[in-house]
């Protein structure tokens, strides 16, 4: 399998002459070569972006650049690299070794949309990208090829590296754009989205840092070559970040589209202890699960769609028998609760309640009613925040209900004190 | 159903009479009241058949009650979790909290218990005020004779004296907690004075308040005192089963139960502070009430089963002006300060038919003369009569909006406008004068058990004067409170039970009463919460 | 009532996951009554909108947002979803000791040792929007952390205690307590009406004797 993220060979850290000599500012040439190509060639890879939504990239690098230019301050690039959520690692991977692709596919992106600021917004808890970020982007501002790139925009061209707010929520485009700005990361509501009026009301452009480092690759390879990569219809690779009940965990770059039981048995060495294989928390904590059942589904946007659930970051949290679905639903949606950023009272109380009920369950304290309760709460909150977090936090909850119900009643007919449940029918 | 007038009549007769004149009542009040007074309906009260006070009047749905078997038995208690307190005090509204923190701070460990959270109590939803003779033109003694008279001199004189000497440290205990009150200049924070109004059958003004939600001001004081009290544990949602009992007949402490985990919990102590409030969601004689929620005599019934004598349970106040109509707000108060703002009564022939600021026993027995004589209105099978508001408006424009808030607040969830229609009123069920008997240190005769606030009787009569239920529950939650943690230090319970428990099921039998019925009640039926069958799981 | 009268002013909504009816200008609470489901929290006043017991969220029809509401004051509509919320205290208690407050001047103090989360609002307004109340609770917590503690309690004059705001806050600040301190240590602090200090000399100097032997404290003998 060709590691293109992961390759040893480029991970230089932030030694950026190290970088072009393993063909790193090829991607970037070509770009300068042929501009009007940037747009039209992503698009053929059929990129999409890789921080959860799976929106095609080149629609979204194609309506920052039919914006016209701002009068003042030009438009601006913002890089995602806030990563803050349980079993997603693979941002700070990038950034802290191999920096270079991503700024280089921003560089590629500012150049596609005319934007003469590129943020590296980062999130302050991961030292180590910090470090490596500011290094490598003091490399790029000294570099003959910065100027090139400039002198396309017919402007100076900015690379700041923006330490965002260490929370959750700031990790959502909109909230992204108020971090940037020096404000609390509030998500507000769209449209109108980044693309028209983000940062100081200037178009946008905000992906992933996964999604940018994959760009430098494109452009010097072509996009039959990404198309290539992938398995069936999906196209290049995806770090997949593997954790839980596995021997290996860890980030695994595969062939898009690679399954769920090769990601788990094949390459993160299967289950922990000789436990069988029970749930996977597919994309992540907000998103839903999956069984056994569906062991060979295509770990894709598409296919898992198709199967009812998304690809999110590609994070696979996996759960074996011993490990308890009501209690890690428990964990998540309290973690939901406590990041909250608290604009929404649905969202604020919506999660704080389902965690109330959830944790009296967990605690033998449970009441007849309380899974209807907590199917209502999974049904009248969804839609009704600024960002995702409660459509998130709604999905896992009515995702583990319909998946695992019976560890909920089993919970349910238990109770702390051991007497035997008088009222059970 | 009831004779009277149907609505658009009674609207047409009242447009053509008002202003209505005033007209005399045209019955002495003793023959009103005996005709008309809800307690004196003949069968209403049953004799007690079984208990220290046998042979007192109850009404039948109380009786029933009182008369019940518990909801416990020995075995329950067998492996129950134990918590061992000093004061325990069961009931969290206006007395309770007081009688907890007063003991608190005399260095008991207090457990605080309530069936609902604390500060769910009738307490929270007075409106009017609370009395205390601090005019200038008062004194304690006009107090005094005010409450004595007010009750037809039924009263305990004691416990009145002591009701009124404390007025005054009262209010300033108040206000050392953080309660707020109305002075007549605002601006006089230091030296002004306190903003007095009259109530009902007082000779002086002496009512003070806090806008017109006096209750809720006060029970948010006292609250957060609790909430930050050391030394008091707050156990919510644990209501109070069965009293535990002594080998010599001690109150000494109380079997509670755990809803959020449907088990049976054991809180000894060695005194217990009885504070469980009001009897309106029993609704008496079949009337709506004002009470809060989990007001359904659970402590008298536990009282009375240890062997607390009672007195007055036989005389319940009926506020005049409960909402008669829409059906879902029957039995709501509307409060007091319309009729002394100067609200009119009329009749479904556009009449007024008695002074409105007479006592409440008088005012309500009235109100059901008039209905029960075919004078009364008729909406959507509902009878009642009229509370004339828009005359009132008429004659102090701007009256509605300015200082009857709370009133137009209510006519607005009403669907009317106060100020065009007049609200359809009768008598609601609104306060207990009887109870439990105490001394003026809220000791009940029982060894260990105390009792404050609307659970207790001997102060009003049988008939309460307004603002005295507030004072009632700091002048007795202190005293209780005090006295609890002295007899908390005198002796301890041993041998610590339910021995109570067989005397009285002996009583039961004889008298030939079923053993099936089980008491307190916890919440009312419409509450769909079984205490003797839905223990078992939580809820 | 027939069925056929009440069919007109019947409305269906969702309560907990439960479909039940009620009777058209029904309120929410009266509703769950009515249908027959276990009350055992969550209830008090029955209607008078003073106790804060009946939080429940709630979504109209039609509407993106669900609001916070008291059950018994509202008026069931078709269509509803609707769900109780539990009573949330405070995460921490914020311990004070209301009478140990001596200097008036060090009441600011206080507020920032007892409820320093206070300045880290993030003006989120999520406060503001779950009060039931309308009060607004922003602003009373960043006027208390100014010293503005008259302006402070008065904007808190009409809370119940429902401890919405409290689930609401993302800093912790449990606003309704911050409320009650400003509001308790107003009148505790500041409150002296002469009226009730003079009658409080009185009886302390024994000037106010009751005599239970009064003739107006009496029933009249008949003549």
């Amino acid at each position: 399998m060709t590691a293109v993220l992961t390759a040893e060979a480029v991970r230089v850290g932030p030694d950026l002459e190290a970088w072009l000599a393993v063909g790193g500012g090829g991607g970037l040439r070509r770009a300068l070569a042929e501009p009007e190509a940037i747009i039209p060639v992503i698009e053929a890879a059929g990129l999409r972006g890789l921080g959860g939504a799976g929106f095609p990239t080149h629609r979204k690098w194609a309506a920052v650049a039919a914006q016209p230019r701002p009068a003042k301050g030009g438009k601006w690039v913002i890089c995602n690299g806030n990563e803050d959520e349980p079993g997603t690692f693979k941002d700070r991977f990038l950034l802290s070794e191999t920096p270079h692709q991503v700024i280089e596919g921003a560089l590629i992106g500012a150049l596609a949309v005319g934007a003469s600021t590129i943020v590296l917004y980062v999130n302050p808890r991961e030292a180590a990208a910090v470090r490596v970020l500011k290094q490598a982007a003091q490399a790029w501002a000294k570099h003959s090829l910065l100027a090139e790139c400039a002198a396309f925009l017919g402007s100076p061209l900015r690379l700041d590296v923006v330490e965002g707010s260490g929370l959750y929520v700031g990790g959502e485009e909109t909230a992204a754009v108020a971090s940037v700005m020096g404000g609390f990361p509030f998500p507000s509501l769209k449209p109108p989205f980044p693309a028209e009026a983000g940062v100081n009301g200037a178009p946008t452009l905000l992906n992933n840092v996964e999604t940018f480092a994959h760009v430098p690759h494109i452009l010097r390879e072509g996009a039959e070559w990404y198309r290539a990569l992938g398995l069936g219809a999906a196209v290049g690779t995806k770090l997949y970040s593997l954790s839980g009940d596995v021997l290996r965990p860890g980030l695994h770059e595969m062939p898009m589209g690679t399954s769920l039981r090769q990601l788990v048995f094949a390459h993160g060495g299967g289950m922990l202890a000789q436990k069988a294989f029970k749930a996977v928390f597919t994309g992540g904590p907000s998103n839903t699960l999956l069984t056994a059942a569906d062991l060979d589904v295509a770990l894709d946007f598409d296919s898992l769609r198709e199967r009812g659930s998304r690809l999110g970051t590609g994070a696979m949290i996996v759960v074996g028998e011993g490990t308890s679905i009501l209690r890690k639903t428990a964990e998540y949606v309290a973690f939901f609760a406590a990041n909250s950023c608290g604009q929404c009272p649905p969202c604020k109380i919506g999660t704080h309640q389902v965690a109330r009920i959830l944790e009296r369950i967990e605690n033998g304290a449970g009441r007849p009613g309380d899974l209807e309760a907590l199917e209502n709460l999974s049904k009248m909150l969804p839609g009704s925040g600024r960002c995702g977090l409660l459509d998130g936090a709604a999905t896992v909850l009515s995702s583990s209900l319909h998946a695992f119900r019976a560890e909920y009643e089993a919970a349910l007919a238990r109770q702390s004190s051991g007497q035997v449940n008088l009222g059970a029918a | 159903m009831t004779a009277g007038i149907p609505l658009a009549q009674a609207l047409a007769n009242w447009r053509a009479c008002a202003p209505a004149e005033p007209r005399p009542c045209g019955l002495p009040v003793a023959e009103l009241l005996r005709g008309f007074h809800p307690d004196q309906r003949p069968g209403a009260m049953v004799p007690l058949l079984v208990g220290i006070s046998a042979g007192q009047r109850a009404p039948a749905e109380l009786a029933a009650l009182l008369q019940a078997d518990s909801l416990v038995d020995d075995i329950d208690l067998a492996g129950a979790p134990l918590l061992e307190a000093d004061v325990l005090v069961i009931g969290g509204g206006g007395a309770g909290c007081v009688a907890a923190l007063t003991a608190a701070r005399a260095g008991a460990r207090v457990l605080l218990v309530t069936k609902l959270r604390i500060g769910d109590s009738n307490t929270v939803m007075a409106e009017g005020g609370i009395q205390a003779a601090v005019g200038e033109d008062d004194s304690l003694q006009r107090h005094f004779e005010d409450t004595l008279r007010a009750g037809h001199f039924l009263a305990d004189k004691s416990l009145v004296a002591a009701l009124v000497s404390d007025g005054p440290a009262a209010i300033r205990w108040l206000i050392q907690e953080g309660m707020s009150f109305d002075l007549a200049d605002e601006g006089r924070r230091m030296g002004g004075t306190l903003l007095r109004k009259k109530p009902g059958g007082a000779s002086a003004a002496r009512l003070l308040s806090y806008r017109d939600f006096t209750g809720l001001e006060l029970m948010r004081a006292l609250r957060e005192a609790v909430l930050l009290q050391p030394g008091i544990t707050l156990l919510d949602r644990h209501p109070a089963l069965e009293l535990l009992s002594d080998d010599r007949g001690r109150c000494a402490g109380a079997a509670l139960h755990d809803l959020a985990r449907g088990r049976t919990v054991l809180a000894r102590a060695g005194a217990t502070v009885l504070a469980t409030g009001g009897s309106g969601r029993l609704h008496l004689l079949g009337f709506p009430t004002s009470n809060h929620y989990g007001a359904t005599a659970d402590g008298l019934v536990l009282a009375y089963r240890l062997g607390a004598p009672l007195r007055e349970v036989d005389s319940f106040q009926f506020h005049p002006t409960g909402m008669a109509w829409p059906g879902h707000l029957e039995g709501q108060l509307v409060s007091e300060s319309a009729r002394s703002s100067g609200a009119m009564l009329v009749n479904g022939l556009g009449q007024r038919f008695v002074e409105e600021l007479q006592p409440r026993d008088v005012v309500a027995a009235a109100i059901l003369r008039e209905i029960a004589e075919g004078r009364g209105i008729l909406r959507d099978g509902r009878a009642g009569v009229f509370l004339d508001t828009p005359t009132l408006e008429r004659g102090k424009p701007g009256i509605l909006a300015g200082s009857l808030v709370t009133l137009s607040h209510l006519a607005h969830r009403a669907g009317i406008d106060p100020a065009s229609e007049p609200f359809l009123i009768r008598p609601t069920l609104h306060y207990q004068n009887g109870g439990l008997v105490i001394d003026p240190a809220g000791r009940t005769p029982v060894p260990g058990l105390l009792a404050a606030g609307e659970v207790t009787g001997g102060l009003h009569g049988s008939n309460r004067m307004m603002g005295n239920a507030l004072l009632e529950l700091v002048a007795f939650g202190r005293r209780a409170g005090e006295a609890a943690i002295l007899d908390a230090r005198v002796e301890r319970p041993r041998n610590v039970g339910l021995t109570h428990l067989a005397d009285w099921r002996r009583a039961l039998t004889v008298q030939g009463l079923p053993l099936s019925r089980k008491a307190p009640m916890i919440f009312p039926p419409y509450g769909n919460f079984n205490a003797a069958t839905d223990r078992g799981k939580a809820a | 009532m027939t069925d056929d009268a009440t069919a007109a002013g019947v409305v269906h909504l969702s309560f907990d996951g439960y479909a039940i009816q009620a009777e058209k200008g029904a309120s929410l609470l009266q509703a769950w009554i009515a249908s027959g489901l276990p009350l055992t929290e969550n209830a008090g006043c029955m209607g008078q909108g003073v106790c804060g017991a009946c939080r429940v969220l709630l979504r109209r029809p039609g509407e993106r947002l669900p609001g916070t509401a008291l059950a018994c004051e509202t008026p069931a509509e078709e269509g509803m979803q609707v769900s109780f919320v539990d009573h949330f205290p405070a995460r921490r208690p914020h311990a004070y000791d209301l009478h140990g407050v001596t200097d008036s001047w060090a009441v600011l103090d206080e507020v920032d040792r007892t409820f320093p989360e206070a300045k880290n609002c993030r003006h989120c307004s999520g406060c503001d929007r779950a009060c039931p109340k309308g009060i607004e609770v922003q602003r009373m917590v960043n006027l208390a952390s100014v010293g503005q503690t008259f302006a402070a309690a008065e904007l808190f004059d009409a809370c119940v205690l429902c401890n919405l705001c409290v689930a609401a806050c993302p800093e912790h600040i449990d606003p309704a307590h911050l409320g009650q301190f400003v509001r308790r240590i107003s009148a505790s602090m500041t409150l002296r009406p002469s009226d009730l200090i003079m009658r409080l000399r009185e009886i302390e100097e024994g000037l106010q004797p009751i005599d239970p032997d009064a003739p107006g404290a009496n029933p009249k003998v008949p003549t």
